[in-house]
């Protein structure tokens, strides 16, 4: 029975190499795996803001169609798109009474 | 102080990866190292044996390792004088890869059966693809698991045919033990749970698999 005869474990008999982590290494590694299918597996994350669920663009403002028209209008009075969306927000305001 | 990292990997799913990592931790826990396993799979497995109950002694585990993060974490560990034992998942995956880099022994175990050994000799054939990478030599080995007492045709068949290429096989093997299934319905080790079959018999197998491992270990390397 193993414990009859118990084993020890002796660290100082262990032999262990230094390794080399660096970013070329592994990707000296990574291209090893790669030839043979050791491929990455992992859900890679995604970056930058995900698309809006409404218009499906990434960077959700108005629907495209409106986007369109405020940028055609931006270009045609020359001022930048954000103003002809002040002026809008002005006229909202008045409207409102806020 | 650096001590060895293992990594237990092989592609083929239900190899006995698992079983392998735990009964070599603990038996390595029991003999006085300090182990530290690394639960690389997304099943798990490490983790759910650890929930099972405490943890024995000398033994600390890591779950959630992932590829970005593995060789960090090996580099973090490998030098407190702790053994490093890896868990991989049962798939080809650049985590195994990665892991196998950062390798003292890799122990890929098999059931003798062709499909896991013509599965798990893609571990092999990763290993030696590293080894021209890295210009060093990777040393690694192979368990049988979940053996019978008589050993069938084609397990005298994959063994002749590995010792032929030079592979070196981990003898004892694992034999098909319902203690060793048992720890993960109980957790902790050979010696803390109930009685499940032979437990002589199964702790004399886990600790002699144990030591042809630790002779490994103090090669030189």
């Amino acid at each position: 029975m193993a414990d009859s005869k118990p084993f020890q474990i002796d660290l100082g008999n262990l032999r262990a190499r230094e390794k080399d982590q660096s970013p070329h290494t592994i990707e000296k590694v990574d291209h090893a795996g790669d030839e043979l299918g050791f491929v990455p597996r992992e859900a890679q994350k995604r970056r930058g803001r995900r698309p809006s669920p409404r218009t499906g663009q990434v960077h959700a403002k108005v629907m495209p169609q409106v986007s369109d028209e405020i940028a055609a209008e931006a270009r045609r009075r020359g001022v930048q798109q954000g103003v002809v969306i002040e002026d809008a927000w002005s006229l909202y305001k008045d409207k409102s009474g806020i | 102080m650096q001590v060895p990292t293992i990594v237990v990997a092989s592609p083929k799913g239900g190899a006995g990866k698992s079983t392998t990592a735990v009964l070599l931790g603990t038996e390595l826990a029991h003999a006085g190292a300090e182990v530290v396993m690394l639960d690389c799979d997304p099943n798990r497995s490490l983790s759910l044996w650890a929930d099972r109950s405490a943890l024995p002694s000398r033994i600390r585990l890591l779950g959630d390792v992932t590829e970005s993060d593995i060789v960090r974490t090996i580099k973090q560990h490998d030098q407190d004088g702790q053994i490093v034992l890896v868990d991989l998942e049962g798939v080809a995956s650049r985590l195994v890869s990665r892991a196998i880099s950062q390798a003292d022994l890799v122990i890929t175990p098999m059931r003798a059966t062709t499909l896991d050994a013509t599965i798990g000799v893609r571990a092999l054939q990763l290993i030696a693809e590293e080894e021209e990478a890295l210009d060093r030599k990777i040393a690694h080995a192979v368990v049988f698991t979940m053996t019978k007492g008589v050993k069938s045709r084609q397990h005298i068949g994959i063994e002749a045919s590995l010792a032929e290429q030079g592979v070196d096989l981990i003898k004892p093997p694992l034999m098909e033990r319902a203690a060793f299934s048992a720890l993960f319905e109980f957790g902790g080790d050979l010696r803390t749970m109930p009685a499940q079959g032979n437990m002589e018999a199964a702790q004399e197998n886990a600790a002699l698999f144990a030591q042809a491992v630790y002779q490994r270990l103090t090669r030189n390397v």
